[in-house]
């Protein structure tokens, strides 16, 4: 019934085990420089600019895709369209491998945990199940991002634009999950994830 | 029905610091709705999409199989997300994606094929059909109608028909597979909002068809949670469609399944019943109420294309043989689907399943190379299969 059985397992072997990434950090940080990413993402992918988010060992897959989604126009942030014009996927997928190999930290200022914001952050979190995809250190996978050492104001800012359908991900998970949850939620869920290692 | 309005109005009277608990609950995202409680640490998760080019020699093409007589090559590439693929009258096939938003239109000048971007920019436009020269694009609650558009490639003026057809807005679901009838209606599914729920009847889990200009809505088949895959039989005209089972029910409940419609409006059996499995989620009806699936397909194995061959290259018994491609499933260890089955009438009427494109599967270390999507028949009888997660198209032909 299946011709060619015993080359084509040969070849699915070959096919699985791809030779080299076609992405490269090096030239990732070449483009980074060429595009002044890090006039607002700072100088080792650590933001200092409020509501900037830090890039700094963000999951590669996800920045590729946002890279992506700002591309094509399917996520508004005005800096970021003007940013991403005419970056081709390689440049994407280099930026990508740049930004994920940067070690990420926590905001150098970002003060110590309060007690409230951290019990009802957690609470939240738990309860809608932030760890299933992010994992339970909040690291992410793939196009799942990292949120630990993330700047606070910066996850506040992005969870209130998931809750209220400014923004979308390449589905609509994030909006669905985030519906109907309060202000002051989002607030102890940011500081939260904030001060997860 | 009444029973199930009884039943509700019991629990909601006896237990009613669960009604309150389960309102005081968040709602998990739509795909772990329904997840038993012993299923809550579990990794699995839907697999990311890729959204850039993939170069064509890391393309798993060499990597594929086929039956004996049969050959598979590389066709077109450089369409990230290729999904749903219909072809227009001089031979433009149009493609359509999920998450890049994009539709594309690819030509064929008989050495190689040129890939341009027809459209962008708009949200999950995963359905594309053509009627009269008019390339139909469905996306999430969108409908636009290019006319002309093989003339009109480089700049496509698309007229805006969503408020005809009157599309529910909630994402979840929404993305279309679209098809016109013999009997020349735009047939549209509307998937439910939800992994497992129950739902107004006439405004998910549908199939609905309507005249080209919109008007004239008609229900096709009610209880359909989920189906991105259909076609008409080349000599009955009936309606065959593929739907999706629920997840977080277990690693093989429900089987997707595979259905033939033989009476207009009937219901399918969501969300109680899927290919024979009765929810326990969902009390009220019995899968016995229901006509049941014309073929289980198996779990969670993700059926797209679902297509009738109808080229003569093939041999005889592929003659309007039921061509189904299964992307694959994320919601079950270890991975089922990542291949192309053919169905078709065997001994005594009884529908038979083969494997037809495998090779993308790779069951010793659980990876997958490529996650097969859309079908269609060419002029020449070749079959082209899209494959999403490398953005080509392959084309499969028959050589004695």
């Amino acid at each position: 019934m299946r011709g060619a059985m015993l080359p084509a397992a040969a070849l699915l072997a070959a096919a699985f085990s791809f030779p080299a990434p076609a992405q490269d950090a090096t030239r990732g940080a070449a483009v980074a420089e060429a595009r002044q990413c890090q006039a607002c993402h700072g100088p080792q992918g650590r933001s200092e600019i409020p509501e900037m988010p830090s890039l700094a060992g963000q999951q590669e897959d996800f920045v590729t895709m946002q890279l992506i989604l700002f591309r094509e126009g399917l996520r508004r942030v005005p800096a970021m369209t003007e940013a991403a014009r005419g970056l081709t996927d390689t440049e994407a997928q280099d930026l990508a491998a740049y930004f994920s190999s940067l070690p990420s930290g926590p905001k150098p200022d970002r003060g110590s945990p309060d007690p409230a914001l951290m019990a009802r952050g957690g609470e939240v979190a738990a309860s809608r199940n932030c760890n299933a995809c992010h994992l339970p250190n909040f690291a992410g996978r793939a196009n799942v991002p990292r949120v630990n050492h993330q700047r606070e104001d910066y996850l506040l800012h992005t969870l209130t634009e998931y809750r209220d359908g400014v923004r979308v991900g390449a589905d609509t998970q994030m909006n669905g999950l985030l519906y109907g949850l309060t202000d002051y939620d989002l607030r102890a869920v940011a500081h939260f994830l904030a001060h997860q290692e | 029905m009444i029973r199930r309005h009884l039943l509700g109005l019991a629990a909601a009277v006896a237990l009613p610091g669960i009604a309150l608990a389960q309102q005081q609950q968040p709602a998990p995202p739509a795909w772990a709705q329904g997840r038993p409680a012993e299923m809550a640490s579990s990794p699995l998760a839907p697999h990311a999409p890729r959204l850039t080019v993939t170069p064509p020699d890391r393309i798993p093409v060499n990597s594929l199989r086929v039956p004996e007589g049969f050959q598979v090559e590389l066709w077109a590439h450089g369409l990230p997300g290729a999904r749903a693929m219909t072809r227009g009258p001089n031979g433009t096939v149009f493609v359509g994606t999920r998450g890049i938003g994009r539709v594309y239109a690819v030509r064929d000048n008989g050495q190689a094929r040129e890939v341009s971007t027809l459209m962008s920019g708009l949200d999950q436009p995963s359905g594309v059909a053509v009627r009269d020269g008019a390339l139909f694009i469905a996306a999430m609650h969108r409908v636009l109608r290019i006319d002309n558009v093989e003339n009109n490639l480089q700049n496509p003026q698309p007229t805006d028909l969503t408020s005809a057809f009157g599309q529910a807005a909630e994402p979840h679901h929404g993305w279309k597979h679209i098809a016109f009838g013999p009997d020349g209606r735009l047939y549209i599914p509307r998937g439910v909002p939800c992994n497992i729920c129950e739902v107004p009847e006439d405004r998910f889990a549908l199939i609905e068809s309507w005249n080209p200009d919109g008007s004239d809505r008609r229900i096709e088949a009610r209880g359909v949670r989920n189906s991105v895959g259909f076609d008409f039989h080349p000599r009955t005209g009936q309606l065959w469609f593929s739907n999706h089972g629920r997840d977080w029910a277990g690693n093989n409940n429900p089987s997707d399944t595979l259905h033939v419609s033989l009476r207009r409006g009937e219901n399918h059996g969501f969300p109680w019943c899927a290919g024979g499995f009765q929810d326990p989620a969902v009390e009220g009806r019995l899968c016995s109420e229901f006509p049941p699936p014309a073929l289980i397909l198996g779990p969670h194995v993700a059926p797209i294309g679902t297509h009738f061959y109808t080229g003569t290259a093939f041999p005889e018994q592929y003659r309007n043989a039921l061509f189904v491609a299964l992307r694959g499933s994320w919601n079950r260890a270890p991975l089922s689907g990542f291949e192309v089955i053919v169905v078709r009438e065997g001994e005594n009427g009884r529908l038979v399943r083969e494997s037809f494109l495998t090779g993308f599967r790779d069951d010793a270390n659980q990876r997958f190379s490529g996650r097969p999507a859309g079908l269609l028949t060419m002029p020449d009888g070749s079959l082209l299969v899209s494959d999403e997660d490398n953005g080509a198209i392959y084309r499969v032909s028959y050589r004695r």
